[in-house]
């Protein structure tokens, strides 16, 4: 496979970035940040621009501290920073089971969060696609996983969303136009090709988590094939504090891979003061009943949703333990 | 060394690195698409993305018009069909008249460089008229038109490719009179070698009118005869020369179209050509396990005694012939060992569907037949109250037999392989006694030590070795034998190095060049070893009577009491006679030039019964194993997990174990990629998921704990006594993991692969069926009591 061709631009600054952007046609460039989504679907021929700004050189996205990660920060390298190990160690932790060690190297944050949605009929190359006649999402107008002309059902795939979500995490967006904070439980919306709320000349420039996150017990669990490079074919985040006599105070949960957004839920109203129990299995109840996966990945719909409840079951009861998996060997 | 003294430091029973391992480990190695000779050309296959269908028209004239563009090439009737079976050579270069699959090969293009190539693909217009699908295996044993038969030569009214009928015994008797009879259903997918290297191939017609083609082949022979026939060329008029390959499972072991068309390119254009594969193109080519049906019962009396066995497979071909009409036999008859038993029918039927074809992989025929026997027997087992392992060492064939089918059994170690393995995984203490969602499953394997008989009916030996050697000493080894990655170059030089007695660093395998080296068949059906050692032994063998002749020479001893060892030839009566081998090498050349030897592996000796198909299946020898998997298995969500296989495995003599501990621990991964996640998938006929992200080979936190056990059943004819290692160890670690599963959760499982959903699935049927036992039980208290 061959690489679209592109015009690739590297500014110094942020400035310059958004200045380049302004004066490039609208639709006519992508962002880059690691390229390990992007470059992939270029080479797919998947919606390739003429225009690609790379944003590794921009320093407003870097550095790591108790309050931000630069959304040009490496995967790799947020989860073994020591502050990212201490404040939130559920991070760390969801961290390592995004793709595999290479491509964390490699891969952004930003770039996580914005990763394309994908589905089984879009991520093939042309040859492939031309045997089907394409979809939507691609060269076509149909959807060929549910048959109609309106809603993308590509399922969103990111595994870091849920738990930056439960940690309630802000996005700083920066555009031309001036800038702006999101959370994160607010920016997924629409569909699978319209995904977000950020427009095409906004940058994530960085992800602010409250100091609120670093006093709750967090974590991510995932269920796919193979424990390295496989993206979610479901993945579900919870975070949770007890009051001191062991009941709910916090509880949220969020979920990725079963719909064409993640799904957070704040149950703190609704649990506060219940007997764990009955509450962790309420909640994962809740979210598995949200949960609307579609046949387009490698694992059947209805398991995809059933594991919701299992996996989420066991993270939450891992919480209330202060067990995690163990993925990153204790310092 | 356990069994002999080596020869030398490299010689029989050591482990010795692979002698190719640091040109690859320095990316120094030449595979196929590091050789950029001047002038290449970029070749490009337009592939068909219809399932079937009629090509109406193709035109060329915008892309043949495109600057950069030097030759477009398309099907002809004009060019012989070719195959690597000469009973089923129904392959075209370039799809005629019509396209049986997605990805047939409709044109190629050679251009000055990629890009331009595939733009001259996309200019290329062809109209096509779809035909009805074929696929399904069921419908295409269907009765259909000729017009809708993929190939409307063959004999069958159907999509039919072959169908094998044996029957030994009789089944339905010793069904009748058995105390127990176990019998299932069992579906496999196809799955395929996902070898590293993508298939490339480089052609060039020289000025002088030979054609020299270098390929990531396995099977450089086939290629060469096959090369012949489409080019219509005497075979002295091209040469064949095979780089290093990147890993091929059998994924490589068939003369290809893409090879044609490279020479079709080169001979129109005149310059050299290259062809090398994306990732999707590997996939389209296949030639992996067939997905089959398997319907089976098997029979015992009460003491556990096998009676019988009923076999029939129902096997999908894909678009061609391939080596399926083995397949078609190895689906059967590869079930007659390691037990024995009087009763044996099978039915076995390949059809073509419109799918990319099906070959030959790691294991070639037995895997799925193997899974269904081993799975059953444990049911067997249970019935009769006997334990799994025990059961089995109850049944099994002796060394120095035949079977019921005429294959000539000689040594086998499977009673060993199955001792070892019950004693070091504490079988007895965990086989059934083990906590729920954690289980321990046992397995046997037979496989092949290569195919007694060739598969062209000629009478060139199956392996032929040269050896040379010059005053500077070095020895110089010629053989065809397909190093692939498994390790055959350095098996030559052993085998030589301990003949002679000289370090391994003293010879030098030259094995990749039909010019220079001297025919093997290629590294197919496990027979490398078994047949290219025997020849390069052979040959040494030669050479050692002429450094023993020398040395004679130089000291007045008797020639007969020479040996070479350690860089020496010693007369043995008194060690302290001894020539240096330099000494007498220069002794035994002078006057007369470098030292020349030849050796070969012509055949096994005459063997088999006289039935239709008898010498499917038959091997100058056979391998043995046995596998004790433990797993876990998750109840809640289906994920089964190996944690420890003990892994035995009777390779006859170990030249290298090293090497066979390496071979066995490659079949494990690649058996459980079978086992647990691998399909190849389709989405109406189309490869559903043609990358490594979506094919899902396990990895590095995938695999379990190995132990592998070597036994040594010592092979009387195999060089030194080696046989094979490199596929027979992939049979025993499906079933005995789905037997481990069974004893996790109480699940069989009839279905590959064991994917967490499947396998949830069971285990919910079960709860349901025994919910449904105990309300009914509940419900009728004194039929509970009886
Ligand atoms: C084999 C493989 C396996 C993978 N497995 C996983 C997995 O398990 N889980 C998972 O989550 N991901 C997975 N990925 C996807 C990807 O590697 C990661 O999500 C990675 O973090 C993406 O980051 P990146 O910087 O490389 O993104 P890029 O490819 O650079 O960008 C991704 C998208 O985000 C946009 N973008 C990037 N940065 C910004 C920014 N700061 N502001 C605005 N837009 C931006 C780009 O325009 C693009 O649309 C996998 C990828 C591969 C190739
Ligand atoms: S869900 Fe439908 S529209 Fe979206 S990518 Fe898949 S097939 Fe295309």
């Amino acid at each position: 496979m061959i690489l679209a061709p592109f015009t690739l631009h590297r500014p110094e600054s942020l400035a310059e970035a958004l200045s380049l952007a302004a004066k490039l046609p609208d639709g006519g460039y992508d962002w880059i940040g690691g390229g390990t989504d992007l470059l992939q679907n270029y080479k797919n021929r998947l919606n390739a621009k003429d225009h690609v700004i790379a944003l590794d050189r921009v320093p407003e996205m870097r550095g790591i501290s108790a309050e931000r990660i630069g959304a040009g920060e490496r995967l790799a390298v947020i989860s073994e920073s020591a502050v990212v190990r201490e404040r939130w160690p559920g991070l760390a932790e969801a961290i390592t089971h995004v793709a595999s060690p290479l491509i964390r190297n490699s891969g952004t944050l930003g770039g996580n969060l914005l990763v394309e949605t994908r589905c089984y009929y879009f991520n093939q190359t042309p040859f492939w696609r031309g045997t089907k006649g394409s979809c939507m999402k691609a060269e076509s107008d149909e959807c060929l996983v549910v048959p109609q002309k309106e809603i993308c059902y590509a399922a969103y795939s990111g595994d870091l969303a849920p738990i930056l979500g439960v940690l309630s995490a802000t996005l700083e967006l920066a555009s031309p136009a001036g800038t702006r904070e999101v959370r994160i439980d607010e920016f997924y919306a629409g569909d699978g090709i319209r995904k977000n709320v950020k427009r095409a000349d906004e940058i994530i420039v960085g992800v602010k988590v409250p100091a609120e996150a670093s006093t709750l017990r967090a974590g991510y669990r995932k269920l796919r094939h193979r424990d390295a490079l496989d993206y979610p074919e479901m993945g579900c985040a919870a975070a949770l504090r007890l009051d001191p006599s062991g009941r709910i105070e916090l509880l949220r949960a969020a979920t990725t891979a079963v719909d064409v957004v993640p799904h957070f839920l704040d149950f703190s109203e609704l649990m506060r003061g219940q007997e764990p129990d009955t509450a962790f299995a309420e909640v994962a109840a809740a979210m598995e009943e949200r949960a609307q996966p579609k046949k387009n990945t490698s694992m059947p719909v209805g398991y995809r949703k059933k594991m919701v409840r299992v996996y989420l079951g066991r993270l939450l009861d891992d919480l209330r333990a202060g067990r995690t998996e163990g993925r990153i060997p204790a310092a | 060394m356990t069994s002999r003294d080596s020869r030398s430091p490299h010689g029989v029973g050591q482990r010795v690195p692979l002698i190719d391992g640091p040109s690859k480990v320095t990316g120094t190695a030449v595979y196929t698409d590091d050789i950029r000779l001047p002038g290449t050309l970029v070749g490009k296959i337009l592939r068909s993305p219809h399932a079937h269908a009629k090509i109406v028209s193709i035109d060329t004239s915008a892309a043949e018009s495109m600057p950069g563009v030097r030759a477009v090439v398309t099907g002809s009737r004009d060019l012989r069909t070719f195959g690597v079976l000469p009973i089923s050579k129904d392959e075209v270069a370039l799809a005629v008249d019509k396209v049986i699959y997605v990805g047939d090969c409709v044109a190629g293009v050679a251009a000055d460089d990629e890009e331009t190539a595939l733009a001259a693909c996309e200019a290329i217009r062809v109209e096509y008229e779809p035909l009805p699908i074929v696929g399904k295996a069921d419908d295409a044993l269907k009765e259909c038109p000729p017009e809708q038969k993929l190939h409307p030569d063959t004999r069958h009214p159907s999509n039919l490719q072959k169908q094998v009928d044996q029957n030994f015994g009789d089944v339905d008797a010793a069904f009748a009179g058995a105390d127990h009879v176990a019998k299932g259903n069992f579906r496999f997918i196809g799955v395929t070698h996902a070898f590293t290297e993508p298939h490339c191939v480089i052609a060039h017609f020289e000025p002088t009118g030979r054609l020299t083609v270098w390929s990531a082949t396995q099977v450089p022979h086939y290629l060469h005869r096959d090369l012949a026939a489409v080019m219509d060329l005497p075979m002295h008029r091209i040469r064949v020369i095979r780089p290093m390959v990147g890993g091929a499972f059998g994924g490589k072991s068939d003369p290809f179209p893409h090879e044609m068309i490279t020479a079709l390119l080169s001979r129109r254009t005149g310059r050299p050509v290259k062809i090398r594969f994306d990732r999707e193109e590997v996939f389209l080519t296949n030639h992996g396990r067939h997905p089959t049906k398997t319907s089976i019962g098997v029979a015992c009396d009460g003491d556990g005694k096998l009676l019988g066995l009923d076999l029939d497979a129902l096997i999908d071909g894909g678009a061609w012939g391939s080596f399926g009409v083995v397949t078609t036999y190895y689906n059967g008859v590869l079930s007659v060992g390691p037990y024995r038993f009087d009763n044996f029918r099978y039915r076995g039927r390949r059809v073509y569907t419109n799918k990319p074809p099906c070959g030959a992989m790691r294991g070639h025929g037995a895997v799925n037949s193997r899974f269904a026997f081993e799975v059953l027997i444990d049911e067997l087992a249970e019935k009769c109250g006997v334990d799994a392992a025990e059961f089995r060492l109850r049944n099994l064939l002796p060394s120095n037999t035949t079977t019921l089918n005429g294959f000539r059994i000689t040594s086998n170690g499977t009673e060993e392989c199955i001792r070892r393995v019950v004693e070091a995984s504490d079988w007895k203490n965990k086989r059934g006694k083990l906590p729920y969602g954690r289980g321990i499953g046992i397995a046997c394997g037979f496989y092949i030590s290569g195919s007694a008989l060739r598969i062209n009916w000629n009478k060139v030996p199956q392996s032929t070795a040269h050896l040379k050697i010059d005053m500077d000493g070095g020895v110089t080894v010629h053989c065809m034998a397909a190093e692939i990655g498994q390790g055959s170059d350095t098996m030559l030089a052993q085998c030589v190095a301990e003949v002679l007695g000289l370090p391994i660093e003293w010879i030098r395998v030259f094995s990749r060049d039909s010019d220079l080296d001297p025919i093997d068949l290629g590294s197919y059906s496990s027979r490398v070893t078994f047949m290219a050692g025997n020849a390069a032994r052979r040959a040494a063998e030669v050479i050692r009577g002429k450094l023993c002749a020398a040395a004679a020479r130089l000291t007045g001893y008797d020639a007969e009491g020479f040996d070479t060892r350690d860089g020496h030839v010693v007369w043995l009566p008194n060690p302290a006679i001894r020539v240096p081998y330099l000494d007498a090498l220069l002794e035994a050349i002078a006057g007369k030039g470098a030292l020349i030897a030849k050796g070969c592996y012509h055949d096994a000796p005459p063997m088999g019964g006289s039935h239709k198909g008898a010498a499917a299946g038959l091997s100058p020898t056979y391998s043995f194993q046995s596998y004790v998997t433990e797993t876990e298995v998750d109840p809640e969500t289906g994920f089964v997990k190996p944690v420890k296989v003990w892994a035995a495995h009777d390779c006859g003599k170990a030249l290298n174990p090293l090497a066979v501990e390496m071979q066995i621990e490659g079949c494990l991964h690649m058996g459980l990629g079978q086992a647990l996640m691998e399909s190849f998938g389709y989405n109406r006929a189309t490869v559903g998921n043609p990358s490594f992200l979506d094919y899902k080979i396990p990895g590095p936190l995938e695999m379990p704990d190995v132990e592998v056990h070597i036994v040594e059943s010592d092979d009387p004819e195999g060089p030194f006594g080696a046989k094979e290692a490199g596929e027979g160890p992939l049979l025993p670690i499906l079933p005995s993991l789905a037997n481990a599963v069974r004893d996790a959760v109480g699940i069989t499982m009839y279905e590959l692969p064991m994917t967490p959903d499947r396998v949830l699935k069971e285990i919910e049927k079960k709860e349901r069926a025994s919910a449904v036992r105990e309300a009914s039980e509940a419900a009728n208290p004194k039929e509970t009591v009886r």
